[in-house]
């Protein structure tokens, strides 16, 4: 099995085990592994061939997101699907869905400029956050209209969503393959340790909303961030192959669903499981 | 040299095939269906790939005839014409085939051997007394020998179609090892690659069926659990390769306190055991070894048999409990457990039945009283696709 992965190198001093573990038990168990690291490298376009059994979209950058689209175009099988990364990457379009999929989202308004959102204020604060953000970078809570004036909208459009408190620590909840993980962390979660966090047992509701999110996307591979405030859960962010930090055996899991699904695909079988359909048009 | 094979499955050809033709027979095969008989004669041959840590070999293995079970006379007069004669059709069709093997070797005037490379422990003499009801004459059955084999090779993968443009080929390791019942043969005995005639057998169905046996199945049950999709996979999980190598160990206790520490083999065994599990080119799914839970879980099976012969010796077999308890969770694509064969209920006291009538386990006996204190944790928490994150520190990926 040839796979291609989309990576992103990450500074030294960055703590991340997982990828590096994943490509050495997917070699282990016979792929062939050949990483690609878009930034790193000049591409000529005309040479992007899907020659690879299944590739694998972990980095979500700009250059890696349009590489995976044009290898879409070619006719690549890419974990996830680049229509379903895309998608998930714009939270304008992705809040859209998961607000259609009955999954419980903050009040979201989108804006040209920061000003606009001003009388939404009267009705309490906002979560100001780059529309294709992540990580948690750019992101303001604004309480009083004067601190509009201090959001650049420079990247375009703006992303807002009514504030709810959180009541302790964040969870994420995080998708593989039908299988669910449970991690609570602190907001921001700056060192590796608290970027691990604690594993806890999913509640019905969230693994309801998990569940949602899936058959919304059509995917198996995400991790999606929920808020509790005044006992209520909120999805706040969703993204397509997260870091999974703090998931039991991540990588171990990681690779079996990597290898599982590269093996659907030289058995003939469709890429996602069976089952998992996109219900909001999301066209993979 | 000939020797026929009925059953051109993963072991027909994948394991008694490629080692019939390397000791120098010609192959005659018996199909099931007429499209693999009608492969393996447009090509002549398949293919065998045989794996290890070490790296993979192919071998392509000549076929001089194969012939669909429909060919009633071919057949007969090609067992009549064999030495070797092998069955690999899986127990249960045994029955089937005995007539042909009995009309075929009433022609022979002098001796063949029957070698049944099934999936049971007596499946030797079982064959034997099918062939003997099928024979004319009875008594002429004794001038052939019949036995089981043990055998040690993973052969799990048929790949390429029969309607395909390629051979058939077939994917395991590289064990060649194999032990049949000598006095159970009649000589002259057959001289086949890896073959082993011993004195006693049944030992040496215990000793894979309570190490290799118990350890796949234990890393099937709980990689279920854990929500693995491969057995290379599962034995990549430290709390799974523990608990494999102790349900092994503590079957080897048992097997060591019976027949000698010597026959039971030593920690490194086991270690060798598991290294093969990890060969993802065999590329196991878990639910291809969990499957037919009822029948592993009988009483002198891998799980509770092995449990047994441990608790006979003084060992307490705490991971052959919970793997035990693991298979009774365990639910096929239908979603049936091996409780529900026996037509169970699913409350907690009915535990107690589902060990009794499938495992043969009194609820007296400590192993017993275990793997329900197990099956009680377990059970509640379970539901499907539901996981359960540690084994030491019961946590599942859901409320249920």
């Amino acid at each position: 099995m040839k796979i291609g992965m989309l990576m992103i190198r990450h500074p030294q001093t960055r703590i991340s085990p997982i990828m590096p573990e994943v490509v050495t038990l997917l070699q282990g168990w016979g792929c062939t592994v050949d990483i690609i690291y878009p930034e790193e490298q000049a591409t000529q376009l005309s040479t992007v061939h899907a020659d690879h059994d299944l590739y694998v979209l972990k980095s979500g950058t700009d250059l890696s997101l349009s590489l995976a689209g044009s290898l879409h175009a070619r006719g690549a099988r890419i974990l996830n699907p680049y229509p379903v990364a895309a998608t998930m990457r714009d939270k304008i379009v992705s809040t859209r869905i998961l607000q259609a999929a009955g999954v419980p989202v903050p009040e979201t308004f989108v804006t040209s400029h920061p000003r606009r959102l001003a009388s939404l204020l009267d009705s309490g604060p906002l979560v100001l956050k780059p529309y294709r953000g992540s990580q948690g970078r750019g992101i303001h809570i604004i309480w009083d209209a004067d601190e509009l004036d201090d959001v650049s909208n420079d990247e375009g459009p703006v992303f807002a969503q009514r504030y709810h408190k959180p009541e302790g620590e964040d969870h994420k909840i995080y998708y593989v393959g039908g299988q669910m993980f449970g991690v609570r962390r602190i907001f921001p979660a700056k060192t590796y340790a608290e970027k691990i966090g604690t594993p806890f047992t999913i509640t019905p509701e969230l693994r309801e909303m998990a569940l949602r999110c899936s058959r919304a996307f059509g995917v198996e591979l995400f991790g999606f961030d929920v808020v509790i405030s005044e006992g209520r859960p909120y999805v706040v962010d969703i993204q397509s192959f997260p870091g999974f930090k703090g998931v039991p055996d991540a990588a171990l899991r990681l690779a079996d669903y990597i290898y599982a699904a590269g093996q659907r695909l030289l058995n003939g079988e469709p890429l996602i499981s069976a089952g998992v359909t996109a219900a909001n048009g999301v066209a993979v | 040299m000939k020797a026929v094979i009925i059953g051109a499955g993963r072991i027909g050809c994948g394991l008694a095939g490629e080692l019939l033709h390397a000791s120098g027979y010609e192959l005659v095969f018996v199909t099931r269906t007429a499209d693999t008989a009608a492969a393996l004669n447009r090509f002549g041959c398949y293919r065998v790939i045989l794996t290890d840590k070490h790296g993979r070999r192919e071998v392509t293995v000549p076929v001089a005839c194969a012939l669909d079970a429909g060919a009633t006379e071919s057949i007969i007069q090609a067992i009549a014409e064999a030495e070797v004669i092998v069955t690999a059709v899986c127990a249960q069709n045994l029955a089937a085939i005995a007539p042909l093997i009995a009309a075929g070797l009433s022609r022979r005037s002098c001796p063949a051997n029957v070698l049944a490379f099934e999936n049971m422990d007596n499946a030797g003499p079982h064959l034997r007394r099918l062939v003997r009801s099928a024979m004319l004459v009875p008594r002429d059955v004794n001038l052939h020998g019949f036995s089981g084999a043990v055998i040690s090779r993973m052969v799990t993968q048929r790949i390429a179609h029969a309607s395909g443009d390629q051979p058939l080929t077939f994917v395991g390791d590289t064990a060649p090892e194999f032990v049949v019942h000598g006095p159970a043969l009649r000589s002259p005995l057959p001289s086949i690659q890896g073959m082993t005639a011993v004195d006693d057998y049944y030992p040496w169905v215990l000793r894979k069926l309570y190490t290799f046996s118990a350890g796949h199945a234990t890393a099937a049950y709980l990689g279920w659990l854990k929500g693995y999709h491969y057995i290379h996979t599962a034995i990549r999980d430290a709390e799974i390769r523990s608990a494999v190598l102790t349900a092994m160990s503590e079957g080897q206790s048992g097997l060591a306190a019976r027949y000698g520490s010597q026959f039971a083999g030593s920690k490194a065994d086991l270690e060798k055991i598991v290294e093969r599990f990890e060969n993802a080119v065999i590329n196991d799914p878990v639910t291809r070894v969990a499957r037919d839970p009822h029948r592993k879980l009988g009483a002198k099976e891998r799980l509770v048999g092995a449990a047994r012969l441990a608790e006979e010796a003084g060992i307490f077999p705490q991971q052959l409990a919970m793997a035990t308890a693991a298979a009774l969770c365990f639910r096929n694509a239908e979603g049936r457990r091996a409780g529900d064969d026996a037509a169970l209920g699913h409350d907690a006291a009915c535990v107690s039945c589902v060990l009794n009538q499938v495992c043969g386990l009194d609820s007296e006996n400590e192993f017993c009283r275990k793997v329900a204190i197990s099956c009680e944790q377990l059970a509640p928490s379970y539901s499907s696709g539901n996981l359960l994150l540690s084994l030491t520190r019961p946590m599942w990926s859901w409320l249920s």
